[in-house]
């Protein structure tokens, strides 16, 4: 069976409303950015983050006011998956541990009752933080530049400019989305750490897979039909691959959907960039790496000197013109 | 089939090679099983019977991640400022203000080097560095250099420190590994006492010289020992004569005994020996677990030996107090700190019985040097004492020739050189080592009692097993979710051709978790989201085939020049796509830690599997299968 018959849409012709529609997207997203921003994971800001399990629906309320008195004033508490599950986080930093140390007296003080229960803690000192930003920060700039160059290498110079743009896309819509989403629903909290750039990283991956295999059609065609405008023979090479790009994105979609809904609250964050990357990837392969190659031919081959035949000018008028 | 039967051989090869490598993980499950079903006496007697079996099975099986399996990870810093002012000679108040300068440009500053900020400062101040370090000859520079190889040597001080106690504290699966100049990451599986590691990681380290206990003096009281515990009065002809014959009696017996275990554990037990080995446990049941190993004709040298999980045993039986009125009071106990020996698959341990009280303790140590004896080409230990120390050392050794002092750290056993004459200068060597590693440690071990190895967490996780245990459930749970949907829709778009895909899929799943577990890889979490895409790119690898052929056999090509060609035209595709997916996996490896290093592992073992499972193994079952006649689909 297929879903798809040959077919002839003209994605390329419409490359400039989606153009438009995506730097929407992205403003939009930058703007989310700057007012609401997004949460880093205490891996890169350094801290002492605990989940606690109680027997009964936490009181977040009380938590707070706990974490006041022990001197951890702007600690951040929030659910973790479940009512009884409670997430604590505070950028404190002390010598070793006794931040958690603290924290955990002061649990077992205040729900003496209770018996909370610690399934993770996790302290991460300001060092160490900062430093695995930066990693984290090289490493999606460097596998972005080192992609588009092997890319550039493979094809031509054009194309991994093109796929750069695609994956920058790819990455400011997903980051933008996740800043948007972050709180709106108890299913959407989510946070740039580590596993978050482990995301990206894949995200960055597929879509490039997804450029390639459509760059490397329009590389065959170029061989077969030489005489073809870019345009079209670009439209024809989505046509061709659009099946394939389907059907793997689409299983690809189910995957990580999967993971997202059923995979558990630590690899909710992963799952959901993965599922919305996906989407973007397909997307940017088509309308932003292909499209940018086309527009820059078009214009390169615009600027070309072109011999032209005109009318000769009488020698009267060269006259009047001096 | 002619054309393919190299690479059918090949895969054949590779799936029985994923399949070895995978069995200790299959067969670490089972017995876990086995044991959870067993109560409490049952389960000692199964690990009693399949001891070697399980522990080969743990060591070689796929490792989970702490995340999954719970459990701490702590990463250690050497705190270099802190060394700088524990190495510091003749500290005065100058040196404290400039300490405290340093300080404070370390907060301002972050990165920099902290010896290069301590250099600074002392030459913004016009103070030469040998006012606090190294003699007074040595230039600025000299000290520098040596400083730097201190901090260097901090390191591995501080990593065999904790490594020592780790081993003591008897986490199983310890990891600890050093990570760049100054880090020590620790992973202690299946740990949740917080406090007890943090103890346990952080302090100095308490070296002590403790004598031994005279070999003749310590057998007399082990075999009171041995016979109260087997019920047996104690005899009241305990003279050095009579105990003496005793002891190589019952020594004799006991090499018979671990000969005999030895037999037992290897093939069929015929009845009589089991029943000798029975008796023999009932007659000495102290000695069956603390073996004296004597040798006919040697004096015994002083020690017995115990198999790792019998130490536990041993220290109980010696704790009890029934027992210990029969210890002399100034009597204690210490293991070796590595096995000395592995007999029947386990590593057996020396048990020491020194005087409770140290001769010397660490503090008096200068210096300590592994280096090789010029005249017997042998590694030895040179070691140097304070003045003060060298006085002790003269006194204690020559009181003590032909004797028997352990060196001990955090109380395990390192050492215990027999005393050859009195030392007088306090320059001491140590010689009967195995190795230059042997000596090295033993190098390390002496530093670690006068040189300071100042470290601090700088991060620690704990993952509760409870976490763990959700998180594998689920990852698991959606994990077989997804493969099934993909599976059951490659079958249904593709026809036979998914089947084959779905095939291709299974292998190299198959091949993923094998190269895993030949390289005692660790599944994490994030690496079962790492397998989840490999099976993405798996699926996609043989998409773009199918739907190549698909085209080609369009334009009427017949069925086998249709999948030539597919296969051969998709080739570049696949190639170009995987190749830069495995840059990021690359790059990922490098810049990523812990979980995500684990992640960029699957993803990359996985893209290579895959490309090789949907452009190989896919097209071999195809093709032979059509070389069978029988029909095949693209849908």
């Amino acid at each position: 069976m297929r879903f798809f018959r040959k077919t002839s849409i003209d994605f390329m012709g419409k490359r400039n409303m989606w153009y438009t529609i995506s730097i929407t997207v992205i403003v939009l997203g930058i703007a989310s950015l700057a007012i609401k921003g997004f949460h880093f994971g205490i891996d890169f800001i350094g801290g002492t983050e605990m989940i606690v399990e109680f027997k009964q629906p936490s009181d977040v309320g009380k938590i707070r006011s706990m974490m006041d008195g022990a001197g951890f004033p702007r600690a951040e508490i929030k659910a973790y998956g479940n009512a009884n599950t409670v997430l604590i986080r505070t950028e404190s930093q002390a010598e070793g541990t006794t931040v958690g140390d603290k924290i955990k007296a002061e649990l077992n003080k205040t729900f003496s009752g209770d018996s909370p229960k610690v399934l993770q803690e996790q302290k991460i000192g300001p060092k160490v933080g900062a430093e695995l930003r930066r990693n984290a920060l090289l490493a999606v700039v460097s596998s972005l530049i080192a992609m588009s160059l092997y890319v550039a290498f493979r094809f031509k110079f054009i194309y991994g400019v093109g796929a750069l743009v695609a994956l920058f896309h790819d990455v400011m819509v997903t980051l933008g989305l996740i800043s948007f989403l972050d709180g709106l629903t108890p299913w959407t909290n989510f946070e740039i750490d580590q596993n978050m750039i482990a995301a990206f990283l894949t995200i960055i991956g597929l879509s490039m897979n997804d450029t390639v295999v459509i760059f490397d059609r329009i590389r065959e065609n170029q061989k077969i039909y030489r005489s073809m405008g870019l345009m079209e023979l670009i439209n024809k090479s989505l046509n061709e691959t659009l099946s394939r790009t389907i059907i793997t994105s689409g299983t690809v979609f189910v995957i990580t959907l999967i993971l997202f809904l059923f995979g558990g609250e630590v690899n909710r964050g992963f799952a959901f960039a993965l599922t919305i990357g996906i989407t973007t990837g397909t997307y940017s392969s088509i309308y932003i790496a292909s499209a940018i190659v086309l527009d820059y031919t078009n214009r390169k081959l615009g600027k070309v000197k072109q011999p032209v035949v005109t009318g000769k000018p009488s020698y009267e008028t060269l006259n009047q013109g001096r | 089939m002619k054309k393919n039967r190299g690479k059918s051989v090949f895969i054949v090869a590779c799936v029985l090679i994923s399949l070895y490598f995978l069995y200790p993980t299959y067969k670490d499950y089972k017995f876990g099983k086995e044991l959870r079903n067993l109560n409490s006496a049952d389960s000692l007697k199964f690990v009693d019977e399949h001891g070697s079996d399980l522990r080969d099975a743990r060591t070689k099986r796929i490792k989970l991640g702490l995340d999954l399996q719970g459990g701490m990870r702590v990463v250690l810093e050497v705190n270099t400022l802190k060394l700088l002012e524990d190495l510091a000679k003749n500290k005065d108040d100058l040196f404290n203000s400039i300490m405290n300068e340093v300080r404070a440009e370390m907060k301002a500053a972050g990165d920099q080097d902290v010896i290069d900020i301590l250099q600074q400062k002392f030459q913004a101040r016009q103070v030469r560095l040998s006012r606090y370090y190294g003699s007074i000859r040595d230039s600025d520079n000299d000290i520098v250099s040596k400083l730097r190889d201190e901090s260097t040597n901090a390191v591995d001080r501080a990593k065999e420190i904790v490594r020592n106690r780790v081993d003591q504290y008897g986490v199983s699966e310890p990891s600890i590994q050093k990570q760049g100049a100054r880090r020590i990451i620790v992973e202690l599986p299946g740990v949740s006492k917080e406090e007890e590691v943090r103890k346990l990681l952080q302090g100095t380290a308490l070296l002590e010289f403790k004598l031994l206990i005279d070999p003749e003096i310590a057998l007399k009281v082990y075999e009171s020992v041995d016979k109260v515990l087997a019920g047996k009065p104690l005899a009241d002809s305990l003279t050095a004569d009579s105990s003496k014959s005793l002891a190589s009696k019952s020594s004799t017996a006991k090499t018979d005994t671990a000969k005999s275990a030895a037999d037992s554990a290897l093939a069929n037990i015929s009845d009589d020996k089991t029943k000798a080995l029975e008796q023999a446990k009932k007659d000495h049941p102290f000695f069956a677990i603390a073996n004296p190993f004597q040798q006919e004709g040697q004096a015994w040298s002083g020690q017995l030996y115990s198999a790792e999980e019998d130490r536990a045993r041993v220290m109980r039986i010696l704790d009890q107090p029934d027992i210990k009125r029969l210890l002399p009071s100034d009597m204690s106990f210490t293991w070796s700190a590595k096995s000395s020996f592995t007999a029947e698959g386990k590593p057996f341990f020396a048990l020491y019985a020194v005087k409770k009280n140290p001769e010397l303790t660490g503090g008096v140590i200068v210096n300590a040097r592994a280096t090789i004896d010029p005249q017997f080409n042998t590694p030895i230990v040179e070691m140097e004492m304070n003045g003060e120390g060298a006085h002790d050392w003269a006194r204690i050794t020559g009181a003590n020739i032909k004797k028997r002092i352990a060196i001990i750290m955090d109380n395990a056993c390192f050492s215990a050189p027999v005393v050859q004459n009195k030392i007088t200068g306090g320059r001491s060597q140590i010689s009967g080592m195995d190795n230059v590693e042997e000596a090295k440690l033993l190098e390390i071990v002496l530093k670690a009692g006068a040189l300071p190895a100042p470290v601090e967490i700088i991060q620690q996780a704990t993952v509760g097993p409870s976490l763990g245990e959700d998180s594998i459930n689920k990852g698991i749970w959606s994990a077989t979710l997804a493969l099934a949907l993909t599976v059951v829709f490659m079958i249904f778009y593709y026809r036979s051709g998914g089947m084959m895909a779905d095939i291709a899929l299974f292998l190299n799943i198959l091949f993923v978790l094998g190269v895993l577990a030949a390289f005692q890889g660790t599944l994490t979490l994030p690496g079962i989201a790492g397998l989840i895409l490999t099976v993405a790119i798996a699926v996609d690898a043989n998409v773009l085939i199918f739907e190549r052929i698909r085209e080609e056999s369009v334009t009427g090509k017949s069925l086998m020049a249709a999948i030539d060609a597919g296969y051969s035209r998709a080739f570049t595709a696949i190639f170009d796509a995987n190749l830069t997916a495995f840059i990021t996996g690359v790059i990922l490896y490098q810049f990523g830690s812990g979980p995500v290093q684990g992640f960029a592992l699957t993803l990359m073992i996985g893209i290579v599997a895959s490309v090789f499972s949907a452009v190989v193994v896919s097209r071999v079952i195809i093709e032979t299968m059509l070389e069978r006649g029988k029909h095949v689909s693209f849908g």
